[in-house]
């Protein structure tokens, strides 16, 4: 397992390679650059500009300066339409922040539907299925764009309870809203899903065999049915929370959290090109942790997979 | 001899001015305990750094913070900030401005002529590669140009500190509203001692030494940022806000509903909504004049061939019912615009040509006739062109309204094109269009800031507009004292060669919490101090 932990995090490097010169060469692709503007900037002016930034090398130069800073000095480079901040500071606050409510909102998705989707598997075509599917339906059908605004009309406008947006350095009354708009959807997902396959490994051998041996059901369910019937769950949580901490952007928007998500678009608008490209490498570096931690999980949870893997 | 300055023989003949300068309380008002205001900014600023900052809403935030040789009051007019008064040489060449003995930095240091030398110096810095260093070059400060583009030391800038309190600047040309540009953020005055000891981050709270009102006290990019009574600023005692908040709110609608939840105190309204807003809040829904313009643009390089001709222009230019677009449209308190200059603008008056007094009707038949006249349209040559504009709802409003009257009185084809913002610039700036929209800001309020983006060699004359006598007229202003005639002149001829089809002139739109008063409503600017501002106490 050590092993195969190194080979997969020695791909990384290579990997994060291409996708910075891919990245690097399509954003420049794109027409306009950081310093175009409805006021085009005198000729010396923005030779001045491009000079402080490094623009006014060819790209290969541009690109492997950048490369370097990287390197030696894990430095992004500066921020072209914040001034005062370099990649990292914008990074450094922004990143804790979508990371905090992203988290609790994955938190939310599975406490609440891992066991909607136990309980509607249990209780197989009875009332408490259809509730918890008609439940899990009804909130899967309603994107964030609408939840959220429809959940700041009820909680902030109607009856006064939380904040209509802002962060505040992270208050709890802050990340409510945020966190349960971001994670409805997922976990209607989550629950379906739990659902469909505690039913399919309830009904599978060993489950029968561990009901023949007259084991409780309590047992049955958590010691032998829950970590299989997971798997799948598990499959669908990796990429998700990746998304949920990294790419919410009309969360970040809508609640003006000062999360990453706001950066993205605006680094997009403002060719804002080392912020763009800071985010692109951050967001593959968690792609990257995140399914290597899930395919170590899988390894726990099915002995399977574990042997496969040398 | 030197010719003392309009504003010297204000401050000698009154004191009103000064009065000016801070919170106007009316007697009897009670004020709210707590004094702070809240406002929405649509995006993260670009910098606190005075000599760097490039959006308006940065230059807000910087000159609470930091303040300049003059202010501007509620009317735009300019009255005394760091600098008490100044005087002019006899070849307009030389301005002195004295400056105030009370200055203090927030960190106990005096403001001396020094800072702002510092300060201008650093504006045109080539290795601080400020974009703003265009502002600068504007203001024709001797070697400015030179400075720039590398040429003399930073050291040779034309403004010096014969003393403590003693400012000259050296102008390369005459330049009339000179001292009408010491109110902007990119001229304000730079603790160099702070800049040194923190470089790049001399702008965070705690580092940041300021002179103005207010000092910073927090800042969270994306998010907030706070700024609190400065208790070193020399008229600390008239200033009554403690706080001023900030929050980004990315969405106006968003941003509308934290106003009506009492989160802010001010925001902006959202497209379209102005009149059911001032329906439900006579008293906090507003629209004011604001120094832009809106405008279709030509392409006289190498657009149609249509549009050599004069009488296309005008055509189009006619067939435009600007009252529609305004009042039915665009429902957000904006002006029909026959002029290229705002007539908000000061020192202006709006000329009466011909296409602005005649009516709607007038002008749809007289458009037909100029058309039938160059041989295009209904019974003769059929026009048609692509009209570009950069993605955004109420330009597509704008476009749809505008080509649909082309097409009906005129039987013109137009077709529509938008593009993201800066592949519309790139593409506006590279002649890559037809006819495209444009619009323009003041930045200063005299009516060359607009005028001069159609003479030949502006940077943002997009359409390739040129003519001899506007060139001439406009070179003339720059040092004249009697200016109206020449924009006069030129405004008839724009008039008449219609380079450009004004379409309207902007209005701010905002929804402002009753409790806040002294918003400078007349400022055409929208230029606001929020030491100028007070809350009152509501039941």
């Amino acid at each position: 397992m050590l092993n195969f932990t190194l080979r997969r995090l020695f791909a990384v490097i290579p990997t994060i390679l291409v996708l910075i010169v891919f990245s690097f060469y399509l954003m420049r692709l794109a027409p306009g650059g950081p310093f175009t503007s409805e006021r085009p900037l005198p000729p010396a002016v923005m030779a001045n500009v491009l000079e402080r930034y490094g623009m006014d090398e060819p790209l290969h130069v541009q690109l492997w300066s950048y490369i370097k800073n990287i390197v030696l000095y894990f430095d992004f480079g500066p921020s072209f339409s914040q001034k005062d901040r370099t990649v990292n500071d914008v990074i450094a606050q922004g990143f804790p922040v979508t990371l905090t409510y992203g988290f609790w909102s994955a938190i939310f998705v599975l406490v609440c539907g891992v066991p909607l989707g136990i309980i509607a598997a249990l209780r197989h075509n009875g009332f408490w299925d259809y509730t918890m599917t008609g439940l899990a339906i009804f909130s899967q059908i309603f994107p964030n764009f609408v939840l959220a605004p429809l959940m700041v009309l009820l909680f902030t406008l109607s009856w006064g309870l939380l904040p209509g947006g802002g962060w505040n350095g992270g208050q709890w009354q802050y990340i409510v809203m945020p966190a349960i708009a971001l994670g409805t959807s997922y976990m209607a997902g989550v629950a379906r899903l739990t659902r469909g396959s505690m039913l399919e490994v309830l009904n599978s051998p060993f489950i029968r065999t561990a009901r023949a041996k007259g084991l409780p059901e309590r047992t049955i369910i958590i010691r032998h049915a829950l970590k299989p019937a997971l798997l799948p769950t598990l499959t669908y949580m990796g990429p998700v929370f990746v998304y949920m901490i990294t790419g919410s952007v009309f969360i970040d928007v809508f609640f003006s959290t000062g999360g990453i998500g706001q950066d993205f678009i605006d680094g997009a608008y403002s060719r804002d090109y080392s912020i763009l490209l800071g985010l692109a490498i951050l967001y593959s570096l968690l792609t990257f942790a995140l399914t290597l931690m899930l395919d170590l999980l899988y390894a726990w949870i099915d002995p399977k997979v574990r042997s496969s893997m040398g | 001899m030197k010719r003392r300055s309009l504003l010297v023989a204000a401050l000698m003949s009154t004191t009103l001015p000064l009065v000016a300068l801070a919170a106007n309380v009316p007697p009897g008002t009670t004020l709210a305990e707590d004094q702070t205001f809240t406002y929405r900014v649509l995006d993260e600023f670009s910098s606190f750094d005075p000599q760097v900052v490039e959006d308006v809403n940065g230059s807000e935030v910087v000159r609470d913070l930091f303040e300049g040789l003059y202010n501007q009051d509620s009317e735009g007019n300019i009255v005394p900030g760091v600098a008490l008064s100044h005087t002019v040489s006899d070849d307009n060449m030389t301005y002195t401005f004295t400056l105030r003995q009370d200055a203090m930095w927030s960190d106990g240091q005096p403001v001396t002529a020094g800072d702002f030398v510092y300060a201008w110096q650093r504006a045109v810095d080539p290795e601080l590669a400020s974009p703003y260093a265009w502002y600068m070059e504007l203001m024709s400060i001797e070697n400015g140009a030179e400075i720039i583009a590398g040429e003399k030391p930073i050291t040779d800038l034309g403004v010096s500190a014969i003393d403590d309190h003693t400012l000259v600047v050296q102008l390369s040309q005459p330049l009339p509203y000179f001292d009408k540009m010491v109110s902007h953020a990119t001229t304000f005055p730079a603790p160099k001692w702070a800049i040194d000891e923190h470089g790049s981050e001399w702008t965070r709270p705690g580092n940041l030494v300021s002179n103005g009102a207010f000092v910073l006290s927090e800042h969270v990019p994306k998010e907030r940022s706070v700024r609190e009574r400065n208790e070193m600023y020399w008229d600390n005692a008239n200033t009554i806000l403690d706080r001023v908040v900030t929050l980004v709110i990315g969405d106006d609608a968003q941003g509308l509903t934290r106003w009506r939840a009492g989160e802010v105190d001010k925001t902006d309204i959202p497209a379209g909504q102005y009149p059911a807003l001032k329906q439900e809040f006579p008293e906090e829904a507003y629209a004011l004049p604001r120094l832009c313009n809106y405008y279709f643009t030509f392409n006289l390089e190498n657009g149609p061939e249509a549009f050599q001709d004069v009488r296309v222009r005008q055509a189009l230019a006619m067939a435009v019912d600007r009252d529609v677009i305004v009042n039915a449209v665009l429902q957000g308190g904006q002006f029909p615009a026959y002029t290229f200059t705002p007539g908000a603008t000061a020192d202006f008056e709006v000329p009466a040509v011909d296409i602005a007094n005649m009516t709607q009707a007038d002008r749809d038949a007289k458009a037909k006739e100029l058309l039938a006249e160059a041989g295009y349209g209904e019974g003769g040559e059929p026009l048609s062109f692509t009209y570009l504009y950069n993605t955004n709802e109420a330009h597509q409003q704008v476009a749809i309204v505008a080509s649909q009257m082309w097409k009906q009185k005129l039987g013109i084809e137009v077709e529509l094109e938008n593009q993201e913002w800066k592949v519309f610039l790139e593409n506006r700036g590279a002649q890559n269009f037809e006819m495209a929209r444009g619009a323009w800001c003041g930045d200063y309020n005299e009516a060359s800031t607009f005028l001069d983006l159609l003479t030949t060699p502006s940077g943002y004359n997009d359409g390739k507009f040129s003519n001899a006598r506007v060139d001439e007229l406009m070179a003339a202003a720059k040092s004249s004292q009697d200016t109206q005639p020449l924009y006069t002149e030129i405004e008839q001829i724009l008039s008449d060669e219609m380079p450009v089809i004004p379409v309207y002139h902007y209005s701010t739109n905002m929804m402002l919490d009753a409790s806040i008063q002294g918003w400078p409503v007349d400022n055409v600017e929208q230029t606001w101090y929020s030491k100028d501002l007070y809350k009152v106490a509501t039941e």
